[in-house]
This record gives structure tokens, C-alpha cells and sequence, in this order.
């Protein structure tokens, strides 16, 4: 109890309080620009926590990195363009609501379930650390390709799409991560003599292309929508706690895969969005609304997001594995604050692990007032005219890459190329978020398969016998085959009464 | 570009430190730097490369007066980071950080890039590579181990620690090499890093991993894994009860993953004399010794031209070494 | 850019075929079963499988529910066709990007941000008392935000940034 007192007294210090409420307002505006990502609102903070105590260092980083991933979800609610690759999964659902004239309830879902994610993942640092390292020690690669492959095949599951385009865009993700020398063997792949290919294709510059670049492309070959935000946004709270009361499944489902998602190495809150958003719909009792503005997936998903952040700090509090790039950074302040990861940070620094868990659950609850002044000041841009917005987030796009890949200008012609690619595919009913999926997790893919069968010496039996590989197997069979079982039943049901 | 005079820089030099943030230049060029500076580093957010940039960045800020902006111009491994580098304006408002992939890169036949491409300000630090392997595992030293790989038939222990042909995958083969071993009879298993590597070794996946110490760190901490032994011609103050492989097993093998700073190749010398200066001042700063201290990193200073000839004798290591590895194109 | 299947499914088919062939033609690594070529194959095969399907017309129906949907949702003044020459201000943007990549280093992030912000609030049917202001302000506090608050350098050029 002694511990606890003395976490509550290192948190509540001028300093750290002042970097809490400051941090939460940059990971608010950050996360809100398209482009940059919350890696990057953290990784540009790692030359401010050189000044700052250790508590107050780690209370910027956790406080800006969930704002962030929280405020990705702003701009694809009004605009139709994910902040983050977190938020991409689900803004056409987002956008949906919004132009159903729904806007306060879409916003304030991604609120509200953000914050309460982000405190049942903090739970489950608190109380299941140690258990839920073990189980994230006892994965290796072979269900790194189980896992991976389940998260490409939610790709026919988020697009409200023929699921044979779904698997094209998919693909076409997949070969894009082919190009560079970041694969198993260090080879030079579809590079044609460029250094920048040699780099292989950010997904940053990628998601700016097909998604932000993209609407404005669209927007400009379309009219000007009847205006919806001429009125102020009414309450964003309002109904929230309906939603808690009437959804508790979707959202501690959403809880639930966050927390294990963000626990194992390699994927992120994206991932997490991204498969928590296809459960919902693949468990809902009515998926055909999905896509339509329907809050089921907004909620698993936005809370799904957020829980991952938080319990992507077991492995690297517990072993310093960063769970995502975020935590990636996060080991080395921790480190370069004395506050070196391992078991005994637990027994030997107690106070300091307490007022980490103090910080996140404060992060998580100022998350709320800080986010309605955040969704206040965004819903004016919205009200702004077109020609005024879309303009300013070109620009946006061109220097938010062209940051993010260190001042490369590739990253600008790759956001030209792909804004061409994400508008032809859209316009001929092809999914760009299973393309940006495709992407996100092709390296995983390809890496785990190669690095497996080197380990069993070229044997397939460990994907299949292994224990928990053999779940994660059944269940990716069971996910490729369901859209064939669904097509052949509606051919079943269409055909029968044109021979009867 | 710019023409300054020796005494000028020295005093610049001197004042710098002084007058910080506050006095700006009156005369444009006449006192570099009269604006921000950029450094670029070919590693992403996050790592220890990373790490090790933005610290120096931020003690050159404290002592040139100008902010350095730290870009991680990521990807390649390394290659587009350290072409960046290279094809910047030569002006000295942009400068970058080396690391020992540029003794290997052209080797594999990725670039043409090499070391005297660059005009070498500083090394700044350099981490031998250890052997470690599970802390439940069979092997108590290295004489064990060691004795464990000899009697194996090859491809049936695996190691992994970084990508093919990565830094580590070359101190494996030259550590192999040495004890009359083929480059591959122990089968490596490429990784994206040594976090995921020390993960793989705890989950039973791959035997040993031969990344630095410094990298294994908190899986050591942890009770999960163990350092047999460091390939180094001392053993490391940080971690004292770790042996060298010299004074087990008499192999006098050792191999480095180094870090340094440089500029494109036609940066004035009175400019580069300046940063030089100012790199070993950071380097002999008390923060810099304490971040470098605290994440177990190796600490190792060269100026300009001792930097220079440490970037040579790398490449020639490196080039007969991943030559015998079968590593090389060349 | 509305292209019938036959023609995108096409697409993808040539495009996994060439992935295929250029995959096939890439060197083993020594120690790894399977080597850097098997990957873009299966993907490549992938996109072949895919794009004679989608030229075959497979899978079609669900996307008839789908733009029956949107058709539901949108009103009558959003349906109607625009003129074709608008279909091709598409290009804008990307064209935009592609002269910011060539000319920002020597010209300047703000010369260059002003003369896109300019152009594409104009294709956007903005007056000059909008669109001059927006491309004077604009490129400035993006400028600002990103030099200060995320300690980016974006090019100087002619008109460096003042402070």
C-alpha cells in the first residue's frame, strides 16, 4: 500500500502533471493530421524526455501515443481520411454515420470507447502482466504466419466488396511489400538499380496516397455534398451510455483482442483495429448493416485500438520486446532513464511501475474533455467550404510523408502514385483498406514462413501440431472458407427458384 | 562555400557553447552555423542507432547553438540512409550517422557507396557481439557450447540475432570460421533486429543469438537467457562477468558494430575541424557518458582522420570476412 | 476511371503473371528452403487466380448489394452525372504532389505550397478572395507547425522560413 501512496506522490508533482495535459494536447493535434502516425507524435518526442524527470518522460509518451491513436479517429469521422493506419479499418463506417447525420454519435463512440479500452487494457497490465508475457514469449514464428495470415483474411471481411476483389486488393498489398531488400534472404526484389526502391514502399506514404490524396481526387470529380455540419454538434456524449448498456459483448470482445493483440510482438494497435472490426461483423447479428453507419464495429474496433496500446507494454516492461514501434520507443526512454525494463522493475522500482499504471488510467480519463474540445475545434473545419479544406489537406499529405520518411521526397511521388492507384480502385469497387492490411502485414508474412521453415529444417508439421498453432490454423481455414460457403449458399437460394 | 578563417572557428567554437540559443549570427555565413542543421540517421525510430543520434544531436545543439533536426531516412538496411548522407548539399548544415553497414553493404553488391565517400568526423561508439543462449538451456560456458556445435551435424543448431548477412550473422561465421568450422553449420534464422531474435531464443525457437550484450540485455534481466561470452579483445566494464572469447576458448576473433558521424565527402575542412571539436566534446560530455552508461552501450571516440582509417580497416575486415562467409558478390 | 472488370481484372492478371516471371528469375540464399522468390510467385499466382475470376464475372453480386445501398443513401442532386471534363480534374492533386517532389528544394516549401494551395482551391470553384488569403496563410502555419511543434525542416529555397 506503502508503494501505492508513494506512485500517487510521484504523479502528482507540478512536472509531470503539466507534461500529462501539454503532451495529451500535441498527441491530440498530431494524431488529427493525416499522415502522421502515433509513432511518429512519439518518436518526436524522445529529444523532449531528455529534459524531463523519468516519470514525467514516460507520462509524454503515454499520454501523447494514446491521444494520438484516440484523434486518428477525427478526421476519418468527418473527412472520410484516417489520422492513423489505426483508424483506417473503420472510417467508411465513421464517415457513414457522419453523412447519415450522425457525426456526434460516430465521434463521441471513438471517444468514449477509446477511453474505456484504453483503462481495460491498463487492467490488464496491472493484474495479468506477468501471465500474459509468458504467453507472449511462448509465440514464435510459426504462429507469427498464423496470426498474420488471420489478419489478412479480415480483409474480405471489413470491405463491403465482391471478396474476390477483396483478395486482389488484398494481393496487390502483398506484392507491394515485396519491393526492397527487407525480406528473409536480403535480396534486392523489383528495385529496377533505385536506392528508394531498395527501401521497399513505406506504409505511411501508402495509406496518405489511398486514403487522403485519394478523396480529395474524388472530391474534386464530385459535387459539393448538401451540407450536414451547418448546425452546431449537439452533445457527444449523449447515448454513449446507452450504447455501453446495449453492446457489452462487441465491446469487451474489442477489450479482449486489443489486450492480446498489443501483447504480441510485431502487431499493433492497426492489427487490432483491423480484426476486431471483421469479428464484430462476422459475429453481429445483422452484418448487413455493416458499412451503412452502424455503431457495432465502431465500437469493438475503437475500443480494440486503444486496449492494444496499453498491453503492448507488458513484453517490453516485462523482457524490453517492443509490442509495436510505439513501445519501441518507449523501451529506449525507459532505458535511458533508468528505468530498465525486466522483472525486477516490478520488485525493485514498484512505485515508478504503479505510477506508470497511474498515468495511463489518467491519460484515459482526461482523454474524455481534452477529445470533446479536440472533436469541437475539428467539426469547424468540416463547416469550413471544400475549396478552402481540401487544398490544405493536399499540402498535408505531401509534407506529413514527406516527414514521416525522414525529408524523402519519394514518399511525395509515392503519395501521387498511390492517390492514383486508391482512386481508379475505388472508383471499380476494389477495397483500399485490404490493400493497406496487405501491406501492413505482408513482411510478417513472408518473414515468419521463411524463418520457420528454416528452424524445422523445411518441415510444414510445426504450423500444424503445435498447440496454439494449430488453433490459429483451424481458424484461418475456417475464416478463407466462409466467404465460398456464403457464396455457394446465395447461389443455393437464388437458383432454386428460377428451376423450380 | 563558406571561408573561415582557423581563428574564427576557434573562437566560434569557444563562444558557442557561451552564447547558446540567444546571439544569432550577424553576418550570415561568415559564423557557422548560422542556421538549423539536419542529421540524418539511416535506422528507425526507436533503436539504439536512434538512440545514439538523437543524443549527439542534442549535444550539438547545446554546443554549436543551432538546432540539429534528427531524420530517420529509414530502409534498405541502411543503404538509403547512408546514400542520403552521402548525396547531401556539402555545406555542413547536414551530416549524418555511420554505422558499420557501410563496410558491408557494397561487399553484398546492394551499393557503390563506400567510407571515403564521406568526410569522417567522429566515431562514437563501437559493441562487440556476444554469445547468448537460454537461460534454461544445456550449456553452462562457452567451452560447452563451443564443444556442442563442434559435435553437431551442420544445420542442426540455429542462430539468429539480425537480418541475412546482417552484422551479427557475420560475427557468427567469423566466430565458426575460426574454430575450423563451415560458414554454415549453424543455420541462421534472420530476424528483423535482436529484440525479435532474444525473443525466438526464449521461445525455443533458435539456440543462440549473437547480438551485443547491451541488446540482450533485459532478456538477461529477466532470467531468461544468458551471455557465454563477448567477441571483443576486452571485457566490457558494464558487464564484467561476461569472458572474452580470447580468454576461453583462445580464439582471438572479435568484430564490432560501430557508429560514428560523417558528412558528404566536400564539406570544407575548417567546417568539418568544427564539428570534430564539437563531437568530442559531446563525446567527453558527463550526459552523454551517463545515457551511454545506462543502455550499456560501448563507448569508443576517433577524430576525423583516426575515424577514417578505423572506417578502412572495417571495410578490409569486413570484406575478408563475408568473403569466406560466402556472403560477398564481390 | 470507371473501367469495366474485364479490363481491371485483366490488369491484375498481367500484373500478377509479370510478378510471377520477375519472382521466378530471383537467386536462391544459401540456408533458406525457400528463398526470395517464392513469395511474390504465390502472390503473383494470387493476383492471376483473382483477375481471370473478376474478368469472369465471380463475386459480382455482392457488389450489386453494396451500390444498391449507396444509391439509398445518397439524395438525387448527388447522383446525377457531372460533366466528363470533371472526371479528369481528378489528376489535379496528384499532379500537384508530383510538382511539389521537383521543385520544392530549389523554389521553397512556401513559394511551392502556395502555388498548390492556389491552384487546387481554384479547381475547387473558390473565388481569388478565398483562394489568395488560404495560399498565403496556409502554407505558413503548416510551416510553422511543422518547424516548431514537430521539428521538421521543410526546404527554404528562395523564401526561407523567417524565424
Amino acid at each position: 500500500m506503502n508503494t501505492v501512496i508513494q506512485a500517487f506522490g510521484l504523479v502528482f508533482q507540478p512536472d509531470v502533471m503539466i507534461a500529462i495535459v501539454a503532451s495529451a494536447f500535441y498527441g491530440l493535434t498530431v494524431g488529427a493530421l493525416p499522415g502522421l502516425s502515433a509513432t511518429m507524435a512519439t518518436a518526436l518526442l524522445v529529444p523532449v524526455t531528455f529534459y524531463l524527470s523519468p516519470i514525467a518522460a514516460i507520462a509524454t509518451i503515454i499520454t501523447a501515443s494514446a491521444m494520438a491513436i484516440f484523434s486518428g479517429d477525427i478526421p476519418g469521422c468527418l473527412l472520410r481520411i484516417p489520422g492513423t493506419p489505426a483508424s483506417a479499418a473503420y472510417t467508411d463506417e465513421a464517415y457513414a454515420m457522419t453523412r447519415k447525420g450522425e457525426a456526434e454519435t460516430a465521434l463521441g463512440i471513438c471517444l468514449w470507447f477509446s477511453a474505456l479500452g484504453g483503462i481495460a487494457g491498463t487492467l490488464s497490465l496491472m493484474l495479468i502482466a506477468p501471465l500474459l508475457a509468458e504467453m507472449a514469449l511462448s509465440f514464435s514464428t510459426y504462429e507469427n504466419f498464423w496470426l498474420a495470415m488471420l489478419g489478412l483474411m479480415c480483409s474480405t471481411l471489413v470491405a463491403r466488396s465482391s471478396p474476390i476483389k477483396a483478395i486482389a486488393a488484398m494481393l496487390l498489398g502483398l506484392l507491394i511489400t515485396c519491393i526492397g531488400i527487407d525480406n528473409p534472404g536480403g535480396v534486392p526484389r523489383f528495385t529496377f538499380g533505385s536506392t528508394d526502391l531498395l527501401g521497399g514502399i513505406e506504409v505511411i506514404p501508402a495509406l496518405v496516397g489511398v486514403f487522403a490524396l485519394a478523396e480529395v481526387m474524388r472530391s474534386l470529380t464530385e459535387r459539393e455534398p448538401p451540407k450536414l455540419e451547418n448546425r452546431r454538434l449537439g452533445s457527444i456524449l449523449k447515448g454513449q451510455w446507452e450504447l455501453t448498456k446495449k453492446y457489452p459483448k462487441q465491446q469487451a470482445r474489442g477489450n479482449l483482442i486489443g489486450i492480446i493483440i498489443g501483447v504480441l510482438p510485431g502487431a499493433g494497435a492497426d492489427m487490432a483495429a483491423w480484426v476486431s472490426y471483421a469479428m464484430a461483423k462476422r459475429f453481429s447479428k445483422t452484418p448487413e448493416k455493416f458499412g451503412t453507419g452502424h455503431p457495432e464495429g465502431l465500437i469493438e474496433a475503437g475500443a480494440s485500438n486503444n486496449a492494444s496500446l496499453a498491453s503492448g507494454w507488458v513484453p517490453a516492461l516485462l523482457f524490453g520486446i517492443p509490442g509495436d514501434t510505439i513501445t519501441a520507443i518507449a523501451i529506449g526512454v525507459l532505458y535511458m532513464k533508468g528505468l530498465n525494463p525486466g522483472p525486477t522493475l516490478f520488485s525493485s522500482q514498484a512505485s515508478s511501475m504503479y505510477a506508470l499504471y497511474i498515468i495511463f488510467i489518467i491519460g484515459n480519463i482526461i482523454m474524455i474533455p481534452l477529445g470533446i474540445i479536440m472533436i469541437r475545434l475539428a467539426s469547424k473545419v468540416v463547416g469550413a467550404p471544400r475549396s478552402a479544406v481540401m487544398p490544405v489537406i493536399m499540402i498535408f499529405c505531401a509534407v506529413g510523408a514527406f516527414a514521416t520518411a525522414g525529408n524523402n521526397l519519394f514518399a511525395v511521388y509515392c503519395v501521387a502514385i498511390f492517390g492514383l492507384i486508391g482512386f481508379v480502385m475505388e472508383k471499380n469497387g476494389y477495397p483500399v483498406a485490404a490493400m493497406v492490411l496487405g501491406i501492413v502485414m505482408g513482411t510478417m508474412v513472408e518473414q515468419s514462413f521463411v524463418t520457420s521453415l528454416i528452424k524445422s529444417d523445411g518441415s510444414i508439421l510445426p504450423f500444424f501440431s503445435r498447440p496454439v498453432s494449430s488453433v490459429l490454423a483451424a481458424m484461418t481455414f475456417g475464416a478463407l472458407l466462409w466467404p465460398v460457403f456464403v457464396w455457394t449458399m446465395r447461389r443455393l437460394r437464388t437458383e432454386r427458384p428460377a428451376t423450380a | 562555400m563558406s571561408k573561415i578563417s582557423r581563428r574564427s572557428v576557434l573562437a566560434g567554437a569557444a563562444a558557442a557553447g557561451a552564447t547558446g540559443l540567444i546571439v544569432r549570427p550577424a553576418i550570415g555565413q561568415a559564423q557557422y552555423p548560422s542556421r538549423p542543421m539536419t542529421m540524418i540517421c539511416p535506422w528507425g525510430a526507436g533503436g539504439g542507432t536512434d538512440a545514439t543520434a538523437r543524443i549527439v544531436a542534442q549535444l550539438l545543439e547545446k554546443d554549436l547553438g543551432q538546432p540539429v533536426n534528427v531524420v530517420n531516412r529509414t530502409g534498405g538496411s541502411g543503404v538509403v540512409g547512408h546514400q542520403a548522407i552521402a548525396s547531401a548539399p556539402a555545406d555542413g548544415y547536414t551530416i549524418g550517422m555511420l554505422t558499420v553497414e557501410i563496410a558491408m553493404m557494397r561487399h553484398q553488391g546492394l551499393t557503390e557507396l563506400k567510407s571515403t565517400d564521406y568526410a569522417a568526423l567522429g566515431l562514437m561508439n563501437e559493441d562487440p557481439p556476444g554469445v547468448q543462449v537460454s537461460a534454461s538451456g544445456p550449456y553452462k560456458d562457452i567451452k560447452e557450447l563451443a564443444a556442442a556445435i563442434k559435435a553437431a551435424p551442420p544445420g542442426k543448431l540455429k542462430a539468429s540475432g539480425t537480418g541475412q548477412g546482417g552484422i551479427w550473422h557475420l560475427a557468427l561465421v567469423g566466430w565458426l570460421v575460426a574454430m575450423g568450422l563451415k560458414p554454415d553449420h549453424v543455420a541462421w534464422v534472420p530476424s528483423n533486429g535482436a529484440a525479435p531474435g532474444m525473443q525466438d531464443l526464449a521461445a525455443g525457437g533458435v539456440d543462440i543469438v549473437t547480438c551485443s550484450v547491451p541488446e540482450a540485455r533485459a532478456m538477461i534481466d529477466a532470467g531468461k537467457a544468458k551471455s557465454l561470452a563477448i567477441m571483443a579483445s576486452a571485457r566490457n566494464p558494464q558487464f564484467k562477468d561476461v569472458p572474452t572469447l580470447n580468454e576461453s576458448l583462445g580464439i582471438n576473433y572479435s568484430v564490432g558494430a560501430w557508429r560514428g558521424i560523417g558528412a558528404p565527402k566536400a564539406v570544407p575542412a575548417d567546417i568539418q575541424a568544427k564539428l570534430t571539436a564539437s563531437l568530442k566534446k559531446a563525446f567527453d560530455s558527463k550526459e552523454y557518458q551517463d545515457f551511454m552508461n545506462s543502455r550499456g552501450f560501448g563507448m569508443k571516440f576517433a577524430d576525423g582522420p583516426g575515424f577514417a582509417k578505423f572506417m578502412a580497416d572495417s571495410d578490409t575486415s569486413m570484406a575478408s570476412a563475408m568473403k569466406a562467409a560466402g556472403l560477398s558478390k564481390a | 476511371m470507371l473501367l469495366s472488370d474485364r479490363v481491371t481484372g485483366g490488369v491484375i492478371a498481367t500484373l500478377g503473371a509479370t510478378a510471377f516471371f520477375y519472382g521466378s528469375k530471383l537467386p536462391p540464399v544459401p540456408g533458406q528452403q525457400v528463398g526470395p522468390s517464392a513469395f511474390p510467385m504465390v502472390v503473383g499466382a494470387g493476383l492471376v487466380l483473382c483477375g481471370v475470376m473478376i474478368v469472369l464475372g465471380v463475386g459480382r453480386h455482392f457488389e450489386e448489394v453494396a451500390e444498391a445501398d449507396v444509391v439509398s443513401h445518397s439524395t438525387p442532386e448527388e447522383l446525377e452525372p457531372l460533366p466528363a471534363w470533371r472526371n479528369w480534374l481528378a489528376l489535379l492533386p496528384p499532379a500537384l504532389l508530383i510538382f511539389y517532389a521537383l521543385v520544392s528544394e530549389k523554389l521553397g516549401f512556401l513559394p511551392t505550397a502556395a502555388i498548390m494551395v492556389l491552384t487546387a482551391s481554384l479547381a475547387f470553384g473558390a473565388r481569388p478572395k478565398l483562394a489568395v488569403p488560404l495560399a498565403i496563410i496556409a502554407p505558413f502555419v503548416i510551416n510553422l507547425i511543422f518547424l516548431k511543434l514537430l521539428r521538421v525542416p521543410l526546404p527554404g529555397g528562395l523564401l526561407p522560413f523567417p524565424w
